[in-house]
């Protein structure tokens, strides 16, 4: 099934993204960091709640048995707090296709409780070709 | 840490020192619990093998993560880190020595920015592979 090209723009609930300081923990010793900072991606736990949305949406149709992770990108405005809760924004950014493969790339916005954007994410998904 | 780089030591072409570790399963179910991304991809064989691989492997993020402790413990400050791009062309194995690294490519004096290459490598039957490659990172170190 191809993704449904429609879905361009299409913007998804906000969902709230507390960096609770046992999760920071916990990430930072998973990826080999010292606990002593928000590691940087830890934003990738509050990206990807809310991409899971867009990864269920039946409206998208997307077959998650041939997706990769083919690009990541962030833009960090200021690191992470400890124990802020930011909310996180997800939208279809774009719906391409190559070479017989799907790109879909999801933009997120996360920002602070004055609505400063703290994070900006893109994340390419690539639905390869069958066969 | 190690002392902060600054940026009046930055030249173009100097290197970040690199960064290496194994790749352990019980890291990789930890990045699992702690990032939410259960994808079984990164946690069954049976799965993994179903999709065409010899056994799991790690998430990308969790190789980005890596290539951002490498950058983060050269800065000195992990608010020195702006932006980062990465293009995921390899997968990574449990056991896999994952290297990370990076170049200066540009340096914006007047902002006080550099923008640099970045890599992540892993040596496999003699050759090397890209996990990240043409990948870039923008810093602004203190």
């Amino acid at each position: 099934m191809a993704l449904n090209l429609g879905l361009e723009g299409k913007v998804y609930p906000a969902i709230a993204f507390p960096v609770e300081a046992d999760r920071v923990a916990r990430f930072a010793r998973a990826v080999g960091d010292d606990g002593s900072f928000v590691p940087p991606t830890f934003v990738t736990a509050g990206e990807f709640a809310a991409l899971v949305q867009v990864i269920a949406d039946p409206e998208l149709g997307l077959d998650t048995t041939r997706v990769v992770h083919g690009e990541q990108e962030y833009e960090w405005r200021r690191p992470l707090r400890l124990g802020e809760e930011l909310s996180v924004h997800p939208r279809i950014a774009s719906i391409r296709t190559r070479g017989g493969h799907e790109f879909l790339t999801v933009e997120t916005e996360m920002r602070d409780p004055q609505g400063e954007l703290v994070v900006l994410a893109r994340n390419t998904l690539i639905v390869r070709r069958r066969g | 840490m190690r002392e902060p780089v600054r940026f009046e030591d930055l030249r173009v072409g100097l290197e970040v020192p690199s960064l290496s570790k194994v790749v352990r399963r019980e890291d990789v179910k930890a990045y699992a619990d702690a990032s939410g991304d259960q994808n079984p991809l990164h946690q069954s064989d049976e799965f993994a093998r179903a999709a065409g691989f010899p056994g799991i492997i790690a998430h990308g993020m969790f190789t980005m993560a890596h290539l951002t402790s490498c950058l983060v413990r050269w800065l000195g400050d992990p608010g020195a880190l702006l932006r980062m791009r990465v293009q995921f062309r390899s997968v990574v194995f449990m056991g896999d020595t994952i290297v990370a690294g990076g170049r200066v490519r540009e340096l914006d004096p007047e902002r006080r920015t550099a923008t640099l290459d970045v890599w992540v490598t892993v040596e496999r039957d003699g050759t090397t592979e890209y996990p990240i490659k043409r990948s870039e990172a923008e810093v602004r170190p203190g």
